[in-house]
């Protein structure tokens, strides 16, 4: 009779085993392909070079250009997190629908949420990758040292991390909703959250018509908090505050999102596009 | 007591769908269906393209949600239930590729680790060996031959010794003899560890060797439902290959597609 090899251990034990084994699998991809690593090594230090040098001109050139360097810099490293966060994620859905995984993935009893864990899991590891290497390099060639702004780094980090976690929710909603067409999202849709969340500059600079837009995005008050540090003022615990608790209402947002999109994936029969 | 069972009252039957509806824009791929499997039972999934067998498969596993209908794996109700349900049932399709990028063992290995698998290494060995692929443990996916990935994908969904074994069409792209040695090791799993069997297959001769009953398909609704031999009597034909010609309506009788093939031979 069926006297299977596998144990009803606690669920938390079988749910952080399936994670983990998601995590790998990203890995073993990322080992064997090795242009995947142009995100973590050519892309940050292309960025690196072009903003630090934008910030070395206009520092010379004006009497506010210190200020101008320090944003271009701080930005263009923290971005990083949001821009790590976010591709491994996506990138890690997609490459189940690249090789046609996603049915095998969706018959097993691994939970959604296990394996959106499980990518996010190893998306850290391209995540300290990547923007470690930003944030080395603009030390190396521009002597700008993120960390000198302390502690206050951490909670506008996690508040970035979260973020680049839930642009990739929407991305996967949408790739499940409309299949491979809105792949490009995945790279696409960081050139429009980049402008709005004022990385480089106060959200005051935007055009007044695409203000409000920037408001509603926690990724704004995170760059905000940055530049207050970058200034001299200490932890501006108030945006901070704001940044968290925007970061929560896009949480649902994004959860709310993904889930339907979901539902309408197995309702439509979606998946037949994949196997 | 042995893990993944099913509940005590739901031993006999590991399968129980009822009336499974799916509609698609302008049609009903299935149409009302009842599919019961028991423990241990090997159960064929038959009828001409765009009967609804695939669409049936994918919701049974919970891929595509019905319109209307239930499904209970192991006691276990989809959708509620479906991760506890996917515990006990493996997949395998002839059409589906390995994930790229990986070795065989480790794209075995991530599945096992999905369903919870313990001693996992023990039991890639041991799949690897019933179906006669050993040597391809260390092979990467991309250097197998269609026939071998479907060996491979066969052992994936074996290894946390499911209670169901769904297969799509797993014989699609085999050679006769590795066809063979497919349905001898899904005959010996079966018969050892009592797993109940669902598959899909175009191979008539296939589905009389292997399956003790057949569930016919026909635009979206069971046909027949009975012993290979039975169907074939209650259809007047010889066997099942002429009654799946005369449902897809490739002649008018069974008999007489038949003899219309033997006089071009």
């Amino acid at each position: 009779m069926n006297t299977a090899p596998v144990q009803e251990s606690n669920s938390r034990k079988l749910s952080w085993m399936r994670i983990r084994s998601v995590a790998r699998r990203h890995y073993y991809v990322m080992l064997r392909s090795p242009h995947r690593l142009f995100d973590v090594t050519i892309w940050p230090l292309v960025d690196v070079v072009l903003f630090g040098s934008i910030g070395a001109f206009v520092a010379g050139s004006n009497s506010g250009g210190a200020t101008a360097f320090g944003y271009l810099l701080g930005g263009i490293v923290l971005w990083h997190i949001v821009y790590q966060a976010q591709i491994a994620v996506s990138t890690g859905f997609l490459e189940e629908t690249w090789s046609r995984n996603l049915l095998n993935i969706m018959v097993t009893p691994v939970k959604e949420w296990e394996y959106v864990a499980g990518v996010a899991l190893f998306g850290l590891v391209k995540l300290v990758a990547g923007t470690g290497l930003v944030a080395v390099a603009a030390i190396a060639m521009f002597s700008f040292d993120i960390t000198e702004l302390g502690l206050g780094l951490i909670p506008i980090a996690f508040v970035l991390l979260a973020v680049g976690w839930l642009i990739a929710l929407f991305v996967i909603g949408f790739v499940l909703r409309y299949g491979s067409g809105a792949e490009a999202l995945a790279w696409g849709i960081l050139f429009v959250i980049m402008p709005l969340s004022g990385v480089f500059y106060p959200v005051e600079s935007l055009p007044g018509a695409i203000r409000p837009v920037a408001l509603v995005l926690p990724s704004t008050y995170a760059f905000d908090a940055m530049r207050t540090l970058l200034d001299g003022d200490g932890i501006d615990w108030a945006t901070i505050g704001v940044a968290a608790g925007s970061t929560a209402v896009l949480t649902l947002f994004a959860l709310a999102f993904v889930t339907k999109m979901l539902r309408l994936f197995r309702a439509r029969g979606f998946i037949t596009r994949y196997s | 007591m042995p893990a993944y069972v099913c509940n005590s009252e739901a031993m006999d039957q590991v399968l129980r769908a009822h009336g499974l509806t799916k509609d698609y824009k302008r049609t009903r791929a299935v149409d009302g269906i009842d599919v019961d499997v028991s423990a241990g039972e090997r159960v064929g999934l038959l009828g001409p393209n765009g009967a609804g067998k695939t669409t049936t498969l994918m919701m049974l596993l919970g891929a595509i949600s019905p319109d209307a209908g239930s499904i209970e794996i192991c006691g276990h109700r989809l959708p509620g239930g479906r991760s506890e349900a996917m515990m006990r049932v493996g997949f395998a399709a002839g059409y589906m590729p390995l994930a790229e990028r990986l070795r065989v063992r480790e794209f075995l290995q991530m599945f096992g680790e999905l369903y919870g698998v313990h001693q996992i290494e023990e039991r890639i060995q041991a799949g690897l060996r019933r179906f006669r692929i050993p040597q391809l443990a260390d092979a990467m996916g991309t250097e197998l031959s269609s026939g071998q990935r479907t060996l491979v994908g066969i052992v994936k969904a074996t290894l946390h010794r499911p209670r169901l074994l769904v297969l799509d069409e797993p014989t699609a792209s085999l050679d006769p003899d590795v066809a063979l040695r497919v349905r001898t090791g899904l005959r010996e799993l079966c018969e050892s560890e009592g797993t109940a069997l669902l598959i899909t297959s175009h191979n008539m001769v296939e589905i009389e060797r292997l399956c003790e009953r057949v569930v016919f398909l026909s635009r979206g609704k069971v046909i027949a439902n009975d012993t290979p031999s039975a169907i074939a009597t209650q259809f007047e034909s010889d066997d099942l290959e002429a009654v799946f010609l005369h449902l897809a309506g490739v002649g008018t009788e069974p008999d007489e597609q038949r003899s219309q093939e033997t006089d071009r031979g």
